[in-house]
Parts: structure tokens; sequence; C-alpha cells
């Protein structure tokens, strides 16, 4: 394989063979000599006091190494944005799966054993399960303690609120008096598990002194080492995160899973620890997407001009904070639409309850907000009796156009991509016919819906450290995790394109806090944005250096030469006069100068909100934010009129991706995210029964798998140079999954004339509306 | 450590019923798609000894008797069953239940046998085999006893075998050369177990129904039917009145529980409409037959 790289060439992922194989290694693939075996004792109660423990019997069964409670643990909390969380309980337990102990023995089978040995006195506490039930003014309260914790934004909140914020452009009261047509409704989303094919694992080790060392399928090994340090006490510099292979993680693994029981559970022993969670124990301990009910408003006039929006949402946040506070105001900050909204305010509060956390999930806050604002622009279109798309593009920011707060947007191309979708799907005349074609003698009817997408990529900050080896390749160095997204193979793209080497030339470090410099995490669709910018300083970096060198073995002036393809630097056209990176690299390494080495560093950065427009109250820095990624998506669903079960049988989904790195690849995230999309939109629920989940496994909980999937799925890739952007690239992780449950459930109403504003869109749901329709 | 299991790898049914006999507690091991993904749930469901039936060939393939009979070895996995000609017509049931039992690796893996066993009245074979008058012969310490399916299938996950004896086949009595049969199987997703499923065998003559069976699954503790539905439907064209009336009478006869796959409620909705699309499917089969 040496295929000199283009940006924008389609190719196989670096490590397609090696996962296809089996050879590629995840973390429970790993193995030390004296290597323990752990297992976790989860809460049996929602909300309790702990009273007491008793791990005789658990530390007398014999192969037991440890037995740790909360009793043992330093009483130290951590938390991305409230310090609300401890590795083990502390002093109360707040949902049933929390966890409460933890055991090393010599095999897992041990170790679970001796966790059921565990006897944990429990002194019950009076749960909240609902937002509704959180906010009553006697509710239990979930954290005692929240005004002591620790916060790192500008925190509002009272009783079981984790936060309560506001966002106000405009003078929304004024505004309605100018309005011809007012829709209103309440949306409601679910709880969806992340799903990922590996369920949380980890190992951990100690060396002798006392540093831990912990292997782990995490998003962020920053974040990982960050927590681990914050739980245990210790300085960065004693802890070091790596991440080997990772089966996938959309938001779940962005914050601790077990690596922290496992660091505890190594130092209590001396010996390497290891982690593994069942599929049932992740989704009973883990994370969910986050619940909302938006109750949202829009009034426009009768040409469908949008003129103002108003809306409140109240969110689920589970046990601890985790995202809770970021969650809320994404909702918040995207709850306008990629729309001209001059009037607006938005309410929104996330609260405590008894049960699992709820946290990022690809399209964070962005899924909730979406289905909302798409599915009421809908509604507004058929009272306007104007077409879905015509509504849309009347509205839709303009070049020049800004965010609240005057944030710059980028390529302002959701017009583009409404009429791409519009083209390709043939949407008027399909959309017609499907109207006028009869329910099939089966019983089904088929409709066609759109929803817009808008997201953010660039989030925060990052680093690369690029080295010439002596041989003329390269390693490059990122902190980035490649959680199955393929982040590897376009670091490794846009390195060789910089360099003009062969992609084989390129050699990428697996993300290791000690020998990658600090990424904060591979969420929010920014690793190809961030990745690339300090790909291009660093290789800017190497180039500046390589040069001299070149110069002085060519024997002319450093402005004379140049990069040529293959690992080459020439005399500005001169093709045959030149010596190789490898000729320039020795002559650094062995004679002069020293080993050439590259950085970049970035961090995103733009004004904060301008408060003469957008007055934000509670709400975290939204400048490090990033820039503004825009799509579109169509889908044609089936209705059974018999059933009420919806299928999704054709999709396009255009993406203005500012520019492909590797084609294939931005194909393959925009069909994984429709059809996660899909999940959430028809079926996808974590269920509770007074605290306890009743769902927590693949048998219960159901995701689309590929008979789910619609045969056709048109992604449409879409380049407009991004212009903050050295090779104009932008993200394309999460927008596949954002506009597809509005756009389902503005196809249903268009096939049967029922609208369905709670997700999933069951068959039950469906089947309901449409006898509520008939009578 | 885990408790170890004991293993035995019997070689004839006699073999097997001995163990059965003298080992306490011990549990079969058909295709293991249920029992080993429980054992995997941990020790609770961990039977102290497992008799695998893998290496018993007797147990192994469909025959069909010369009176039409077709006879199904309680090891021949739901595959083979979706891919045997055997079944057509008043058994075509038999094989499209099969075929849309959970996922093609489970199907590969699974047996007949040992999903009957289980008597999951939401698993596909159980209505069916009400649906078809089959019978489940087994093999015990004292012979071989043969149980309509109507008397095996007692209760929720509950069958009428004793611990010693084993299930050697499941034989299907011929249908009337102009019956046709529908299973319609109504799913949350694609390999989802049903949240309401019916099993229906018609014999049809000028439009007219001569005879009916109609089984629920996943409405009860047991495959549910309901003989004064089927009497309403015999010797009536099927029309739509005919066909709410029938079930209304099968709502009235089933006992479906909320659970994740749907409310009580919605199950008995769908009860009457799911019967009717399987009428119309089996009345189009018919036509299609006839035109054949």
């Amino acid at each position: 394989m040496s295929q000199v790289s283009e940006l924008g060439a389609s190719m196989p992922r670096l490590e397609a063979s090696a996962k296809a194989t089996g050879v590629a290694r995840y973390t429970a693939d790993l193995a030390f000599p004296n290597m323990l075996h752990g297992a976790v004792l989860m809460s049996t109660s929602a909300h309790a006091r702990i009273k007491s423990y008793d791990v005789s019997a658990a530390r007398a069964l014999p192969g037991v190494r440890a037995v740790m409670t909360g009793a043992d643990i330093p009483r130290k909390r951590f938390g991305l944005m409230i310090a609300d969380e401890t590795a083990l309980a502390i002093d109360k337990v707040r949902y049933i799966g929390e966890p409460v102990a933890a055991v090393a023995a010599i095999d897992r089978e041990t170790a679970l054993a001796a966790a059921e040995l565990i006897q944990v006195e429990y002194e019950d506490l009076p749960g909240v399960f609902t937002p509704d039930e959180a906010m009553m003014p006697d509710a239990a309260i979930v954290h005692e303690t929240f005004a002591a914790y620790p916060k790192n934004f500008d925190c509002i909140a009272d009783g079981n609120a984790i936060s309560i914020a506001q966002v106000l452009s405009g003078d929304p009261d004024e505004a309605w008096a100018e309005a011809d047509v007012v829709v209103e409704g309440v949306y409601e989303t679910q709880a969806q598990y992340h799903a990922y094919m590996e369920p949380v694992a980890a190992v951990a080790d100690v060396d002798g002194l006392g540093r831990v060392t912990v292997w782990s399928s995490t998003q962020s090994v920053f974040r990982t080492q960050i927590c681990i340090a914050e739980a245990l006490d210790l300085p960065r510099a004693k802890v070091r995160s790596i991440s080997p292979y990772v089966g996938g993680g959309f938001g779940g693994k962005s914050e601790p899973g077990v690596q922290i029981i496992a660091a505890l559970l190594a130092r209590e022993t001396g010996r390497a620890v290891k982690v593994v969670l069942s599929r049932q124990e992740d989704m009973m301990m883990m994370r969910s997407r986050h619940p909302a009910r938006i109750h949202l408003k829009t009034g426009a006039r009768r040409d469908g001009t949008i003129l103002v929006r108003t809306g409140s949402v109240v969110m689920d946040g589970g046990a601890y904070a985790d995202d809770s506070p970021a969650a809320m105001h994404m909702v918040l900050h995207f709850l306008r639409g990629p729309y001209r909204v001059p009037h607006l305010r938005f309410d929104g509060r996330v609260l405590y309850t008894n049960k699992l956390r709820a946290a990022a999930f690809r399209g964070v806050g962005n899924a909730q907000a979406t289905f909302a604002c798409e599915s009421q622009i809908d509604e507004l279109a058929r009272k306007l009796s104007l077409d879905p798309i015509d509504l849309r593009l009347r509205n839709v920011l303009q070049q020049g156009d800004s965010w609240l707060g005057k944030h710059p947007i980028g390529s302002a191309s959701i017009g583009e991509c409404l009429q791409r979708v519009r083209s390709e799907s043939n949407w008027d005349a399909r959309r017609a016919a499907l109207a006028e074609a009869p329910t099939s003698k089966s019983g089904k009817r088929r409709g066609l819906g759109v929803s817009s997408v808008v997201y953010t990529c660039a989030y925060l900050s990052t680093s690369a450290i690029v080295r010439l080896l002596d041989d003329g390749t390269v390693t490059i160095a990122t902190g980035a995790v490649d959680i199955g997204q393929g982040s590897d193979t376009a670091i490794a793209q846009m390195c060789a394109a910089a360099l003009r080497l062969p992609v084989d030339s390129v050699n990428i470090v697996q993300a290791d806090t000690d020998a990658t410099p600090f990424n904060s995490g591979t969420n929010a669709s920014r690793i190809t944005y961030m990745l690339g910018q300090v790909i291009a300083q660093a290789t800017d970096d190497i180039v500046s250096q390589l040069f001299p060198h070149a110069a002085e073995l060519l024997e002319c002036s450093v402005e004379d030469v140049e990069l040529v393809p293959g690992g080459r630097v020439a005399i500005k056209g001169v093709k045959e006069r030149f010596v190789s990176f490898a000729d320039c690299s020795r002559r650094a390494h062995f004679k002069a100068g020293g080993p050439i080495i590259g950085r970049g560093s970035y961090v995103f950065r733009v004004e904060e909100p301008d408060t003469e427009l957008t007055i934000n109250k509670g709400m975290m820095s939204l400048a490090a934010i990033g820039t503004y990624v825009f799509g579109a998506q169509v889908v044609e669903t089936e209705v059974d009129e018999v059933t009420g079960k919806v299928e999704v049988v054709e999709a396009w989904s255009a993406h203005d991706v500012g520019r492909a790195v590797n084609r294939q690849a931005v194909e393959g995230q925009i069909e994984g995210g429709l059809v996660q999309g899909i999940g959430f939109a028809l079926m996808e629920e974590l269920v509770w029964s007074d605290g306890q989940l009743t769902n927590p496994s693949f048998m219960d909980y159901k995701i689309p798998c590929s008979l789910d999937a619609p045969e056709n799925i048109h992604a449409i890739v879409i380049e407009n140079p991004e212009p903050t952007h050295p090779f104009g690239v932008k993200g394309i992780g999460e927008p596949p999954v954002i506009g597809i449950a509005p756009a389902v459930g503005n196809a249903v109403e268009h096939a049967v004339n029922v609208r369905v504003r709670q997700l999933p869109i069951t068959s039950e749901r469906v089947l309901r509306c449409l006898l509520d329709r008939g009578s | 450590m885990a408790e170890p299991v004991e293993f035995y790898e019997p070689r004839t049914i006699a073999e097997a019923v001995a163990v059965l006999a003298s080992v306490p507690d011990a549990c079969c091991l058909a295709g293991g798609q249920t029992l080993v993904a429980g054992m995997n749930m941990g020790p609770l469901f961990r039977p102290p000894a497992l008799v695998s039936l893998q290496r018993i060939d007797e147990l192994k393939g469909i025959t069909q008797r010369p009176d039409g009979t077709v006879v199904v070895g309680a090891m021949v996995t739901h595959r083979t069953v979706a891919q045997s000609e055997l079944f057509g017509g008043g058994l075509e049931v038999v094989r499209e239940a099969a075929g849309c039992i959970a996922h093609p690796a489970i199907r590969t893996m699974g047996t007949i046998g040992g999903s009957i066993c289980h008597a999951d009245p939401a698993a596909d074979y159980p209505a069916v085999l009400i649906a078809t008058d089959a019978t489940v012969v087994v093999t015990g310490p004292s012979g071989i006893r043969e149980i309509p399916a109507a008397e095996f299938f007692v209760d929720f996950m509950t069958t009428s075998i004793e611990p010693d004896e084993l299930v050697t086949a499941i034989t299907f009595p011929p249908a009337p050369a102009d019956a046709v049969s529908v299973y319609e199987k109504f799913t949350r997703a694609s390999g989802d177990f049903a949240t309401v499923s019916v099993a229906l065998a018609l014999s049809l003559r000028h439009g007219r129904c001569e005879s009916v069976r109609i089984a629920l699954g996943s409405c009860g503790p047991t495959p549910v039917r309901a003989a004064a539905a089927e009497q309403r439907l015999v010797q009536t064209s099927l029309d739509e009145s005919d066909v709410q009336d029938a079930g209304r009478i099968l709502c009235d006869a089933a006992a479906p529980m909320d659970d994740v796959r749907g409310t009580a409620d919605y199950k008995l909705m769908l009860i009457p409409r799911l019967l009717g699309r399987t009428i119309q499917r089996a009345q189009e089969r018919a036509v299609a037959w006839r035109v054949e």
C-alpha cells in the first residue's frame, strides 16, 4: 500500500482489516502477569442512606484479593461541570445500578460471587423518578450538598435543579402581536441508550512509584486521567491513561466508566486489575441520552416569515450531573433552528432524579431541540398550506447572518442542503404522488418528510506533535482517540497530504497521556476539524525546519526549494533536482540541528455573545463552541394502518462537510448516524418502573439492525470549504443523527395525517393517534 | 471459581434418558440459544449438569410418513425447517414461522425441540403447534408418550413433560388438500419476539370457510385458542363482521400482559387487526394456490 494521499480520496480505514479479522486488541483483550479481575456491586435501592456494610463473607471467599466500599475510598468528588460524583457511593445511593462496592479476585466468576456476598444495609428514602416529581415543593432532594459542589460555570439552580438557564433575543412578548398564525405544542423525547458495541472496560496497574496506569475504553484519555487524578487525590503526573481500540462511544464514554474503580482496586492489591462490564451492567450503571419535554410556540406572518419563538424545556438529568448543564444549554442554543427568528426566549431546567445519569449522546441537546423545532416547522407549514421545504427556505439563515449573539456561522449552506435533498429525492413529484396514492391493499400508506440540521464542530482545544524520523517517515501524536468513527485514517490522510507523503509513511501514536499531547476528547464532531488545524501547524513547522537542510544539500537558497510528492524536497520547477526527507532528516539527526519536530496547538475562540443581541443567563460559555455545520434530511416512511408500525423505506441526507477528507468514511458516518436516528425515532427507549430499569438487555431494548435500515440511504456530500480551516473541513460525526426523528414524524403526518409529538414513534402511539383521528 | 457444570454427550435417546433419570437437576442442552444466554446471566441460571443432545442422530432430520404426517426431530434447527419443502399448504405456517425466528445466526443453532420445551409464549413455535394440531413425542424411562400440543403447554414456560423425559420429535398431521396456512408475526424490530402473533390454518371451499384453527402467541401464559372464535368463522365467507366477531372472542380468551413490547391494551387492539390481515393473506394464498 503506497497510495499518495489526496484529500477527498476514498480509502479503507487503516484498522479495517485488523478489526474485521479480530486481531485488533480492545481493553478486554489485554492481559498482564498476575492480573486480577474486578466486579462491581450495584445498588438495589433507588434512593437510600447507606447504614452499614458487611464485607466479611466476601473477603473470606477463596480467591478474593480486595473488597472496597465507599468507606474505603477518598471522599473526593469529580465531574465535568459539577463535581458531584464518587467512584463508589458514599453515604447515599441515588439510583438502582449505582456502584456501591467493588471486588478484585483471581477471576471474574469469583469476583462476581464475592460481590453478591456483600451485605449493604440501606435506609430507603423517598425517590424522585421524573422531572415533575423532582420539581414538587416537597420533593426528596437527591443532592443535599449541591451548593457546596465545585462548578465550572455560572450555575443557577435550586432544589433538585442542576441548572436553570435562559436565552433571550429581541422582544418576544411584543412580537406576538405581529404574528398572523401561531403554532404551539409539547414535544417529548426519551432516554436512549448509547449501545456502543463494546461495553465499558478498564485495566489498571500501579508501578513501584505509586503511579497508576489505566488502559480503557474511553473517548478521551485526558478526561479519564483528570477524573482518576481527582477521585484518587493524585496529581495528573501520577496518572497515565491509554486507549487501545475502542468499540464505539457516541458520547457515553466521554466521562469515566469503570476506570476509577479499576484504579482503586489496583492500588489496593498492588496488581493489575481488569474490570469489564456485562451488557446488563453497562445499561444499568452507565448513561443515557437526556429525556426532554419541550414546550414550543412559534409565530409567523401569513407569508411564512417567522417572527417569534418561545419555549421551555425540562430535562431529566438522572442521579448525577455529568454534562447535563451543557446538554440543556445546547437545547436552548439550538431551539431557534437554522432560521432567522428576530425575537425569541427559551427557558430551560435540568433536574436530578433517582435514575441512571443522562449524558452527552451524539447530537447532545440538539437532537431533542431539533425534534421540537423541525416538527413544529411542519405544523406551521400545514397551517399556512405551504410546502415544508418552501417554508424552511423562506426563513433559513443567509450568508452573513450569525447565530445567537452574533456568533459567526461560516458557510451558511442550509438553503443549499435543503435544495439538494429536494432535488435528489424528487421531493415535489414524489410527495404529490404519495399523497394521491390509495392505501395499499395490506393497509399501508407512505409519506415524505424533511428536517433541517444544524450543529457545530471545533469545540475546545487540541494539539499535535509530528516527528520526522531518520528514514523520512513521520510519527504523529495527537491524543485523539479513534472510537470507531475513523479519525486515525483522517489524521493520516491530512498529515500525508500536508507533507505530500504516502499515507503509509504516517505512523499514528495510540492516545496516551504520557506520549501524546492534550486533546479534549472525541466529542462534538470536533476531531477532524481540530486535528486538521494542528496538523497544518505542525507540518508547516516540519517544512520550515526541513527546507534549510534541503537547501544546504542542494546547494541553493531556502526560498528556491519546494515539496514534491513522495517525501522529497526539490529545487522549484526542477523536480529531478531533489533530496529525500530521509536525506534531510538524517542530516538533522546526525550532523546539524538535531531531530525535526513540528508542533501545533489550537483552541477555537470567538467573542462571548453580544449582550445587546442575546442575553444568556445561567449558561456555560459558548465562546469555544466552534463553527456551524448545516445539513438537511428527507425520509420516506411507510405507515401500517393496521398496526401503527412505521418503517423508513428510503432516506436522503445532505451535509455540508466543508471538504471530505475521505469520502467513503464521510458516507459511512452519514449512513451510521441516520440508522441510529431511526432507532431514536422509532424504537429505542430505556423504561423505568419506580427507578428500576425494565429493559436492560438487547432482548428487550431494540436497536435497528440491517433489516430495519432502509435499503437506499442516499448520502449526499456537499463541499463548501470552511474558511476558518486550513484544509476546509468541518465535522460530520453527529449531524446525520439529528434530523431523522422529526423527518420521520413529518413523514408520518404526510402519510396518515396524524402528528406524533412523543418519541419514540412506536406502533402503539401511532395506532392510538390513528384511532383518535378516525373517531 | 464458579461451580463446575457436569457435561454429558449421549449418542442415543436411550442413553440420554438414562442420564436424565440418574443425574438430579440435569438439563438438556439443545441449540443453546436460550439456555446458554441464560447461563451467561449468572449462577442462578446455571444447571449443575448439562446433557447435550448434539450427538444423537435419532433426533435429527425431517421425514414424511405415507399418510402425509411430517415428523420433525427435536434437534432439527429452525433454518432446516424454514428450508424444508415438506411444509406446504396447511403446514406452510410451520415453515413460515421457523423462517422468522430471531436472526439467521440463531436460526442456524436453535432447534424446534429446545424452543418448545422452553415454552415461552412469545416464541413462534408454540402457537404454530396448536394451529396445526401437532403432537409432541417424548421418551422417558417408561417408554414413549405422544402428547397433543394443547396438553403440552401447560403454563408460562412450563410443559407437561417430566424431568426424566426427553422430547424426541414433533409430528404434524396432514392437512386437507385444499388447506392453506399463514403465520403473521408483529414485532417492534426485526428479530424481536412477537408482540402478538397469529398462526392460522384454513380450508376454504368456494370462498366459504370449511374449517379453521387459530392460535395466538404472546397473548397469555400459553398459546391462546378459542373454539368459539373458530366456530364463528366456519361456514361464513369470512366477511369483515365475521372476522371482527372472531377477533372479539379471541380477545376475551386472551390474557396479554404489559411488557416492553407493548401494553396489554395494545395487544388486545392488535388481535382482531392481525387476525383480519392473517385471514386476508390466507385467502390470497388460497387463490394463488388454485391458480397454480
